[in-house]
C-alpha cells in the first residue's frame, strides 16, 4: 500500500500517532508537502465526511479522525510554510447567540479545516456583534453561522444586519446552517451560503474562496 | 376515564377510552402560562402551575417535571445560571480534570436544584394523585457524563478511555438511581431518562458502554415501583437492538425514526410515544395536518401507544396546534 493511502486509511481510524509517524515518512521518502496534504490527509477526512453523511460512522468517529489530521498537520506544517502552502481562505464560525449545540459546528470547523481553510471557531451563544467584530479582525473571506433551535436561527438576520451596517457586506459572505436552516431561509435573511452538512459547507466555503482568489 | 387511569390502562396493555397524551412541555408551559423558561426552571412552583395549566386546558394526561438538563450537575457542583426565555446555563465541573474526587456528591434532598424537582413531584402528588399520571424525570449515564465534561470531550473520552468513562457514567447511574427514588418517594409514578447524546454515539460504542448502563438505571427504576421511560432525542434508528434489550415500558421516539421499525425491535410490550416533528409539523403545521400525523403514527406505532411529538413542543407553537395534538382520539382494538 502507497504511504499516502496508508495515512488516509488511518486517519479515517483516528490514529493520531501513525498519522505523524506516516507523514514524517512521506517527508522522507521525498514526497511533496503538498500531496501529502491533499492526497493524504485530506482525502481521508473527506473520506469520513462522506460516511458520516451516509450515516455509516458517527460523531466520535469524525472527531477522532479529526484529531488525526490535526497530528499529520503540525508535522507538515513548517514544510507547508516554506513550500509557500497558504491557507485557503479564513473563515469565522460559530454557534449563534442563545444556542449552546456545538456538534455540529464543530464538525463544520473540522471538515473546513481538512479542505485547507483557516477557521476562527467563535464557540457558541455568539452575538452578531461579535460575529462582525471578529471577520473585520481577521479579515475573513466568510463569516459561518450555526444554529440548531427554530427560535435561534432568527438571529442570522442580525448578522447579515449587522455586516451590513458596519459596511462589509461587499467583501465578507455569510454562510448558514444547522438542521433547521433551509436555503429558502437564507434568501429571506439575505445570507449568500447555505450548506445541508459539514461536507456540503467546507465545499461551499473553498469555492467562494476560490472564486475571489482567481 | 381521567388522565392516570387511561395512562396506566395503556403501560397495562389494556384497552382505554381514548389515546393518552403526553407532550414534553418546557418554554411552551412557561410562556403559556405566562411565566417564563428561566423562572420554569428555577422554582418548581412556577414549573408546577404552568403544567397543571397546560394539562387542564389541552387535556394532557401526565403532569412532568422535566425543566432543562442541568439539575444533577448542579449537585455535582456546576455553577448554574438562569436566562429568562431559554434553558439555563451550566458549567461543567469536569472540563479541566478526570478526578472524580473533585466532584461534589449529589443529594436529591440537599442540592437545590434536585430537591426544588423532589418538590415538583411531592407538590404534584399533593394536589393531584389520582388523576393524572406523574412523570418524574433523571438524566441517563451519556448525557450527565457529557453534562460533566463538555460532549466533546466526553466523546472523546469514549474513544480514547472507556474505562474512565465508564468510571464516570457509573457514578451518573448512582446518582441517577438516587435522584429517581427520592422522586418515587415523592410520589412519581413514571421516571423518564434523558440520554440525549446517545443518539450521535456509534452502535459498538452504545452497546459496550452506555446501553448497560442505562439498563442498570431502567432496573433501579422499575425496582422502586416506578414505570421507567427512554427519551433519546434524534435519530435512534442504530441504537434499536440495544434499546430493546434495557426493559423500558415506554421509549419516546423522535421525528426521524420510523415507528413501524421501533415496535418491530421493541415488541408488543412496551409504550411507543411519538412522533411528529415538533417544527415543522406541530409549531409550523395547521391542525389538519397535526390531526392527521397522529393518526399515521398511531398506525405506524400500533398499540401501545401515546399521542406524543418527537420531542418538546418548541415554543412558539400556536395554541391551537397544540389543542390539535392532544383532541381526544379513540384508542382502536
Ligand atoms: C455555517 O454553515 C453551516 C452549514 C452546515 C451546518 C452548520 C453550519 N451547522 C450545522 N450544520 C450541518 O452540519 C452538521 C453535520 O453534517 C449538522 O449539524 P447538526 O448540529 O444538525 O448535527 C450534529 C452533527 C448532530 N446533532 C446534534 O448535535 C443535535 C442532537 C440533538 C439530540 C440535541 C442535543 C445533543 C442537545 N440539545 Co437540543 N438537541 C437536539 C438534537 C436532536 C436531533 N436533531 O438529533 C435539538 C436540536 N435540540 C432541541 C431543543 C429544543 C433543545 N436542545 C437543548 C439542549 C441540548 C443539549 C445540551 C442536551 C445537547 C447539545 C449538546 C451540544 N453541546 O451541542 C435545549 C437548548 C439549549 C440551547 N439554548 O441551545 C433545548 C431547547 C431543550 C431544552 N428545553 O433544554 C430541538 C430543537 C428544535 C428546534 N428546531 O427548535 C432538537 C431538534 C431536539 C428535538 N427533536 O426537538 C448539520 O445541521
Amino acid at each position: 500500500m502507497s504511504v499516502l493511502r496508508e495515512l488516509s486509511e488511518r486517519l479515517q481510524r483516528g490514529q493520531a500517532k501513525e498519522v505523524e509517524a506516516l507523514v514524517q515518512q512521506a517527508l522522507d521518502e521525498g514526497e511533496t508537502p503538498q500531496r501529502i496534504l491533499e492526497d493524504g490527509l485530506m482525502q481521508g477526512m473527506g473520506v469520513i465526511g462522506e460516511r458520516f453523511k451516509a450515516n455509516e460512522v458517527f460523531v466520535p468517529e469524525v472527531l477522532i479522525a479529526a484529531r488525526a489530521m490535526h497530528a499529520g498537520i503540525a508535522v507538515l506544517e513548517p514544510h507547508l510554510v516554506s513550500a509557500g502552502v497558504k491557507a485557503r481562505g479564513k473563515v469565522v464560525l460559530g454557534t449563534v447567540k442563545g444556542d449552546l449545540h456545538d456538534i455540529g459546528k464543530n464538525l463544520v470547523r473540522m471538515m473546513m479545516e481538512a479542505k485547507g481553510l483557516a477557521v476562527i471557531d467563535l464557540g457558541v451563544d455568539v452575538s452578531a456583534e461579535r460575529f462582525v467584530r471578529a471577520a473585520t479582525e481577521h479579515d475573513a473571506d466568510i463569516v459561518a453561522c450555526s444554529a440548531l433551535l427554530t427560535t435561534t436561527m432568527t438571529e442570522m438576520r442580525h448578522v447579515v444586519e449587522a455586516a451590513q451596517a458596519q459596511g462589509l457586506r461587499g467583501r465578507v459572505c455569510i454562510m448558514v446552517g444547522g438542521a433547521p436552516v433551509t436555503d429558502a431561509f437564507r434568501e429571506a435573511i439575505g445570507a449568500d451560503l447555505y450548506a445541508p452538512d459539514a461536507s456540503s459547507a467546507a465545499d461551499a466555503a473553498l469555492a467562494h474562496c476560490a472564486g475571489r482568489a482567481s | 376515564m381521567n388522565g392516570l387511569e387511561r395512562y396506566l390502562g395503556t403501560v397495562a396493555g389494556r384497552a382505554v377510552d381514548d389515546l393518552a397524551r403526553t407532550p414534553i412541555l418546557m418554554q411552551f408551559a412557561a410562556e403559556f402560562s405566562g411565566s417564563d423558561y428561566g423562572r420554569f426552571a428555577a422554582d418548581h412552583c412556577v414549573l408546577v402551575e404552568a403544567n397543571v395549566r397546560c394539562a387542564e386546558v389541552f387535556g394532557i394526561d401526565q403532569l412532568s417535571c422535566i425543566s432543562d438538563p442541568y439539575r444533577e450537575t448542579h449537585g455535582f457542583g456546576g455553577a448554574v445560571t438562569f436566562v429568562a426565555d431559554g434553558p439555563p446555563r451550566s458549567t461543567q465541573p469536569l472540563a479541566d480534570t478526570k478526578d472524580l474526587d473533585t466532584l461534589a456528591v449529589p443529594d436529591p434532598m440537599g442540592s437545590a436544584r434536585m430537591l426544588d424537582r423532589v418538590r415538583a413531584v411531592e407538590r404534584y402528588a399533593r394536589d393531584h394523585a389520582g388523576t393524572y399520571s406523574l412523570l418524574g424525570w433523571v438524566e441517563g449515564p451519556a448525557a450527565q457524563a457529557a453534562n460533566l465534561r463538555g460532549v466533546i470531550t466526553f466523546m472523546f473520552d469514549l474513544m480514547d478511555d472507556p474505562e474512565y468513562a465508564g468510571a464516570l457514567m457509573d457514578v451518573c447511574v448512582e446518582t441517577g438511581i438516587a435522584f429517581a427514588r427520592a422522586q418515587v418517594a415523592a410520589g412519581a409514578d413514571t421516571i423518564g431518562i434523558g440520554d440525549a447524546i446517545a443518539s450521535q454515539i456509534d452502535p459498538r460504542t452504545y452497546e459496550a458502554l452506555i446501553q448497560p448502563r442505562e439498563k442498570r438505571l431502567v432496573q433501579a427504576v422499575r425496582a422502586s415501583g416506578a414505570f421507567a421511560k427512554l427519551h433519546i432525542c434524534g435519530n435512534i434508528t442504530h441504537l434499536l437492538p440495544g434499546i430493546a434489550d434495557l426493559g423500558v415500558d415506554i421509549v419516546d421516539v423522535d421525528h426521524m425514526v420510523d415507528l413501524a421499525a421501533v415496535r418491530a425491535a421493541v415488541g408488543e410490550r412496551v409504550v411507543i410515544t411519538g412522533n411528529l416533528d415538533p417544527v415543522s409539523v406541530v409549531r409550523n403545521g395547521t391542525p389538519a395536518s397535526i390531526a392527521s400525523g397522529v393518526l399515521d403514527a398511531y398506525e405506524r406505532a400500533g398499540n401501545p401507544y401515546m399521542v406524543n411529538a418527537g420531542c418538546e413542543i418548541p415554543a412558539g407553537t400556536p395554541a391551537e396546534n397544540l389543542a390539535a395534538l392532544c383532541r381526544p382520539l379513540p384508542y382502536r382494538a
